[in-house]
């Protein structure tokens, strides 16, 4: 029995080993293009803004190309902390939302037939063919003080005067899920989709309850769609401010605002590059422990 | 028996259940977007409240070559960006997933980057990077920057499509005598199909909004529709800009309804 | 090690992009034939196209078109979202692709000892020397001023519950969440300062620090920074920190019976800024971006422009010529014309700025 494991572990290696030779040119045809346009248009910009963030400003906001650590020294200020604390709570708040929203939806659309199925993923896209501004200001528009929502409360005599909506959190949290929301539902349906419905009807013939088929069935198997979803959710709502100042008001700065503002008006691009490492750094952190935590051996599992 | 019945019960009640749900979540991404065409009616020079019945908007629009132009400029680059992006992101993802070679954790790692970095940030490094060798800024310069953040997007989409046991199907498929594009075709690409087709969904979807690579990278003679719409944030934006959506949105539903017709009538003729 | 992976890195960049690039160019690409193909000023053909980056909905259609038929050429307008965005064309890159670039006072400074914009020859702008108010041409050598605007205080008179008369009365407590106010540091920190008595464009880090809790109070007044217009015309602010230019549009939109007026004050500076014109290093069409200049600068030409956006303007003789609706605007009813302070440049301090503005914006 042993032996036999051990030559079919041999066969196997060779058989891997003629496959390397074998998948070198369909290795290069795949993973080529997209390693080289990853080299020329990210790693070597990211490599100047990782040498800028060492530079230091000039008077009249140029890079002073000298070594410097100022802009790193000026991230120790409690300031930067508080807006990253701040920008990190409003991506997990999204991305739990986002989640929690749009994987029964996502479920709901796996469950059709792919013709159907495919025409209501379409369907979620194109009001986001749309510029997104104006979306944003549909909401204004919508729920001002003379707006119709509040016309139609006082006409029908539920409030006496104009509710406050616009410029307030609420407004925010839905602003983002509306912006958010096809990040997450289409790796959560592509996951889903591709579930066997054999399996889970296996599930329930086996006398599972539904709740537990979910649990124990369809979660596991459609984790690595919600991996995706965390991914395409949380790390570009970390980076979003546009919501916040449309419909928040512009009353908070979140990192998005402050690393524009430095390579914008204030013109200080080593401070900016020097924040945009420091996301990075935050970021990969983040995505290490998760994986680590929910035990995925590599990013790539995405 | 009774149990049976139980059980058609309960999937209908939740089926009537997904139904309402469903409809709760398209209202509430549908709405912005019935709001904006109800303001491509109203008179008023911005659009702050509604100031009453107009469809001079309409007629202003046609006479508006910046802004169609722009529509069109737009449509071009989100068209080509997806293409690109979803051709080096399937085959991307493909060769990620399937083959272990040096420097595959860096490129992985890279593909982070974009989706990570605020894009302003990327922006003015290809900005920066551009000027320097001298290469014109224009439709290719903007095509670069959104394929930098459409190809990350569309790899992690198709990746999460793939799995192991596509390659014992494409093994079977070439043992039977197909060649590698054969197989490509007929198995690999039909199998992960739902990937593809979201990443091309959200790759034209993210460069058909994109402002800020578009406003950076774009050349003296053109910009997109949204730097456009952005620019004119500062007093307000004029209601032809609605009509100009409305008339979109309006296209884009007849062409779904045609195509429905069309493959409706197609499988009436060749039933399966 | 690094250094040396750097420079290999970036010579594939330079040779795959140039493979990139001759493929558009001869593909057809609609954006060859601007820079080097373009007609440049010195071998003495006029030239037919001319590259303008600007604000949005700021220059008559007409206008643009008039000169276009007058110099049988072609007028490309391209429009910013920021003035930074006019700042990093110039100073990033970018900025050869246009012939004039708007940019405001404030930065001029900079951008002149940045070498970023080219001296203009005055002798081909007659008419800039002879309309433009003195006292208004900063930076005089290297740009135009087109249009300019004070930021003022504008309330709704039937729902403020107070009268403004200084830049005090905005912290009043009655005003809790009725203020729509401009935003950017370098526009919110000098009312605190005349607020305060101190220069409007201080560079010490005491007075910076004092305005800086002088706007904590004003913060908690304000219900949001930005959309002035709409704020005020929906109903949401009852007091707004803005641009008159905004001011105007909003009391055109609420009619014949405007509520809305121009604060008073007495005794207090307010800002004036200029939108202006300059010529960006390499430039292609010189000439005509000279004669562009001179073109807007004639009374008439502004005049008739001051019609369609009526803002403030620098070109008294255009004031002079414009209609009586223009010279009428309550927008621009106000005394304290001659008491204004320009925004110059800080330098450094601008970073002790920034700094006080997030905390302003982060919170405790």
């Amino acid at each position: 029995m042993k032996k036999s494991i051990d030559e079919a572990s041999d066969l196997q290696a060779i058989s891997r080993r003629r496959d390397v030779r074998r998948k070198t040119l369909p290795a290069l045809a795949q993973a080529g293009p997209v390693s080289v346009w990853m080299i020329l248009f990210v790693t070597i910009p990211m490599l100047f803004i990782i040498y800028i963030s060492f530079m230091s400003r000039g008077v009249f906001g140029d890079v002073v190309y000298e070594f410097s650590l100022e802009s790193y020294q000026t991230l120790l200020d409690a300031t930067y902390f508080k807006v990253i604390l701040k920008s990190l709570q409003v991506a997990v708040f999204t991305t739990v939302l986002c989640l929690a929203l749009g994987y029964p939806f996502a479920y709901y659309i796996a469950r059709k037939p792919p013709e159907t199925a495919s025409k209501l993923i379409m369907l979620i896209m194109i009001p986001f063919w749309t510029n997104s501004l104006m979306r944003l200001n549909s909401w204004l528009l919508l729920f001002q003080t003379s707006g119709p929502i509040n016309s139609f409360l006082q006409w029908s005599g539920i409030t006496d005067g104009p509710i406050t909506f616009i410029y307030t959190d609420a407004l925010v949290v839905l602003g983002m899920i509306t912006n958010m929301l096809p990040f997450a539902v289409l790796p959560l349906y592509s996951t889903i989709e591709k579930l066997q419905k054999s399996l889970l009807e296996a599930s329930s013939d086996l006398g599972a309850t539904p709740v537990q088929t979910f649990l124990k069935v369809t979660l596991p198997l459609t984790f690595p769609g919600i991996f995706s979803a965390i991914i395409l959710v949380f790390i570009p709502s970390l980076g979003i401010y546009t919501v916040s100042d449309v419909l928040g008001g512009g009353k908070v700065l979140y990192i998005g605002n402050i690393i524009k503002n430095q390579f914008g008006s204030i013109r200080n691009w080593p401070l900016g590059a020097a924040l945009s490492v420091l996301l990075l750094v935050i970021t990969g952190l983040l995505i290490f422990i998760y994986t680590r935590f929910a035990k995925l051996e590599d990013m790539e599992v995405v | 028996m009774a149990n049976l019945t139980k059980i058609q019960r309960r999937k209908k009640a939740l089926s009537i259940l997904g139904n309402f749900y469903s409809i709760i979540i398209y209202a509430v991404l549908y709405i912005p977007v019935v709001v904006m065409m109800i303001f491509s009616f109203n008179n008023q020079r911005y659009n702050y409240y509604w100031n009453g019945f107009t469809t001079q908007w309409y007629g202003k629009l046609l006479s508006n070559n910046a802004l169609i132009g722009s529509l069109w400029y737009s449509l071009i680059i989100a068209v080509l960006a997806t293409v690109i992006s979803v051709l080096i992101g399937t085959l991307g993802a493909l060769g990620l997933k399937r083959f272990e070679f040096r420097g595959k954790k860096l490129i992985n790692n890279m593909l982070y980057i974009p989706i990570i970095v605020p894009e302003i940030v990327l922006a003015v490094a290809l900005l920066i990077i551009f000027m320097n060798i001298g290469f014109a800024l224009g439709m290719g310069s903007i095509l670069i920057g959104h394929c930098t953040f459409c190809i990350p997007y569309a790899v992690v989409t198709i990746k999460g499509r793939i799995s192991g046991d596509g390659d014992s199907l494409e093994e079977a498929s070439m043992d039977l005598g197909a060649n590698r594009i054969q197989t490509f075709f007929r198995v690999t690409l039909p199998s992960i199909m739902p990937g593809v087709m979201s990443a091309a969904f959200l790759s034209f979807t993210l460069s058909i909004d994109d402002v800020v690579m578009s406003n950076l990278l774009a050349g003296a003679k053109n910009s997109t529709l949204p730097v456009l719409i952005l620019s004119m944030n500062k007093t307000g934006i004029t209601p032809d800009v609605n009509a100009l959506t409305t008339i979109m949105i309006l296209v884009i539903v007849a062409g779904m309804v045609l195509s429905n017709l069309v493959t409706g009538r197609l499988k009436k003729k060749a039933p399966k | 090690m690094k250094r040396f992976l750097t420079g290999v890195l970036a010579l594939a960049m330079v040779l795959s992009l140039a493979a990139c690039g001759g493929q558009s160019g001869s593909g057809g690409s609609d954006s060859s034939g601007g820079g080097s193909s373009g007609g440049s000023s010195d071998d003495g053909a006029a030239s037919t196209e001319l590259n303008i980056y600007m604000w949005q909905q700021y220059i008559s259609d007409q206008l643009i078109a008039d000169f276009e038929s007058e110099n049988n050429c072609k007028v490309n307008l391209s429009y910013m979202s920021d003035n930074a965005d006019a700042i990093t064309r110039l100073t990033a890159g970018g900025g050869q692709e246009y012939d004039l670039i708007m940019t405001c006072d404030a930065y001029m400074e900079s951008l002149v000892a940045g070498d970023y914009v080219q001296k203009l020859n005055l002798d081909n702008i007659p008419n800039a020397a002879a309309n433009i108010n003195e006292a208004y041409w900063t930076a005089k050598d290297y740009c135009i001023p087109y249009l300019m605007n004070y930021i003022y205080v504008v309330y709704n008179t039937e729902t403020c519950p107070i009268e403004i008369t200084c830049y005090n009365d905005l912290l009043d407590p009655s005003l809790k969440g009725q203020i729509s106010t401009i935003d950017g540091a370098r526009n919110l920190f000098p009312i605190a300062l005349i607020a305060l008595g101190y220069d409007p464009n201080s560079t010490e880090e005491s007075e910076i620090a004092a305005a800086y809790e002088w706007l904590v109070k004003f913060n908690e007044n304000v219900v949001a920074y930005g959309n002035a217009e709409q704020n005020l015309t929906n109903g949401t602010a009852s007091v707004a920190l803005t641009f008159d230019g905004n001011a105007s549009w909003a009391m055109s939109e609420m009619g014949e019976s405007n509520p809305l007026v121009v604060a008073p004050f007495t005794d207090d500076a307010v800002q004036l800024g200029f939108d202006l014109y300059v010529i960006p290093q390499g430039a292609a069409h010189v000439d005509l971006a000279e004669k562009f200049l001179n073109y807007i600068c004639d009374p008439q030409v502004m005049a008739a422009n001051l019609e369609e956006y009526p803002y403030s303007c620098p070109n008294d003789a255009a004031v002079a010529a414009a209609s009586e609706a223009y010279q009428n605007d309550p927008a621009r009813d106000f005394n304290y014309k001659e008491n204004v302070f320009f925004q110059e440049d800080v330098g450094d301090a601008l970073i002790i700025y920034n700094d006080y503005y997030q905390k302003l914006k982060v919170g405790e």
